[in-house]
């Protein structure tokens, strides 16, 4: 039997190499692939909560899957706009490594 | 069946997810990224997410890694360039607080959840419904975001000299 816990604990081990993936990883691509992962993994628990926290009775509405929809448009347009700025960082610096573009930090 | 089938592609998405932060070459990244979304797809079928599973094919495993691709080839990184894994102990100590938090955190959820007894199928349909009900304004909020960033795209990929 497969219950919610084992649907959180995978997403939950997911997310987890998504973080280590951003913080071990210096190709701002792969940073962003990371980001990726963390974000399909909080889909995985958005619908696994939808199937087993949904009311006893009466019609069951899928919110948690509309969301996940609204996850993935948003994540499209993150990735969009975010690679453009991965190649213009290639195009004018010539790297694509995040520790060469520390100007701006503190 | 159905707990073999978890257990078969649970251990597919965190395989190739593993493999895809470990990969040294970014393209071979991108393609063990593609599998475990295949492996996703795969769970999401046995939530009865059926629709969301066809878009995470479509839009994750079809769209956006092929963007994602381009972009590695575009870029086109010398071999050299290749880095490898870097490992701090502080990212290990972060990374197995959360792990452990989380892992805590389900516990105490014990039997307060239960699978409800009229099954949630995410057929077409039935999201529909809600998606142009409920949720009607922020759908069109999210055209409005993808609008913008098709522009947002479009004006920062310009070259200078077209201008």
């Amino acid at each position: 039997m497969i219950t919610v816990q084992h649907w959180l604990v995978l997403s939950g081990m997911v997310f987890t190499l998504g973080l280590c993936g951003v913080m071990m990883r210096r190709n701002v691509i792969l940073v962003m692939m990371s980001i990726e992962i963390m974000l399909n993994a909080a889909n995985l628990a958005l619908v696994a909560f939808n199937k087993h926290l949904a009311p006893v009775a009466g019609a069951v509405p899928p919110d948690g899957q509309v969301l996940v929809f609204f996850t993935i448009a948003v994540a499209a347009a993150e990735v969009a706009v975010a690679l453009v700025i991965a190649m213009l960082l290639f195009r004018r610096l010539d790297t694509v490594n995040v520790d060469d573009v520390a100007n701006l930090r503190w | 069946m159905e707990a073999l089938v978890f257990w078969i592609a649970a251990a597919a998405m965190v395989g190739f997810t593993l493999l895809t932060i470990a990969a040294r070459n970014p393209v071979y990244s991108a393609c063990f990224m593609i599998l475990s979304f295949a492996a996703t797809a795969a769970l999401f079928v046995l939530l009865d997410a059926y629709l969301i599973a066809a878009v995470e094919v479509l839009v994750y495993a079809g769209a956006i890694m092929v963007l994602f691709l381009f972009v590695i080839m575009l870029v086109n990184l010398r071999e050299s360039e290749h880095e490898g894994l870097r490992l701090n102990p502080l990212m290990v100590l972060a990374a197995g607080t959360f792990l452990a938090l989380m892992s805590r955190a389900v516990k105490d959820l014990g039997s307060a959840v239960q699978e409800a007894p009229n099954a949630l199928v995410g057929t077409p349909g039935t999201l529909a419904d809600t998606l142009f009900s409920r949720y009607a304004v922020p759908f069109e909020a999210v055209s409005g975001l993808l609008l913008a960033a098709i522009l947002g795209t479009v004006v920062l990929a310009r070259r200078k000299e077209d201008a």
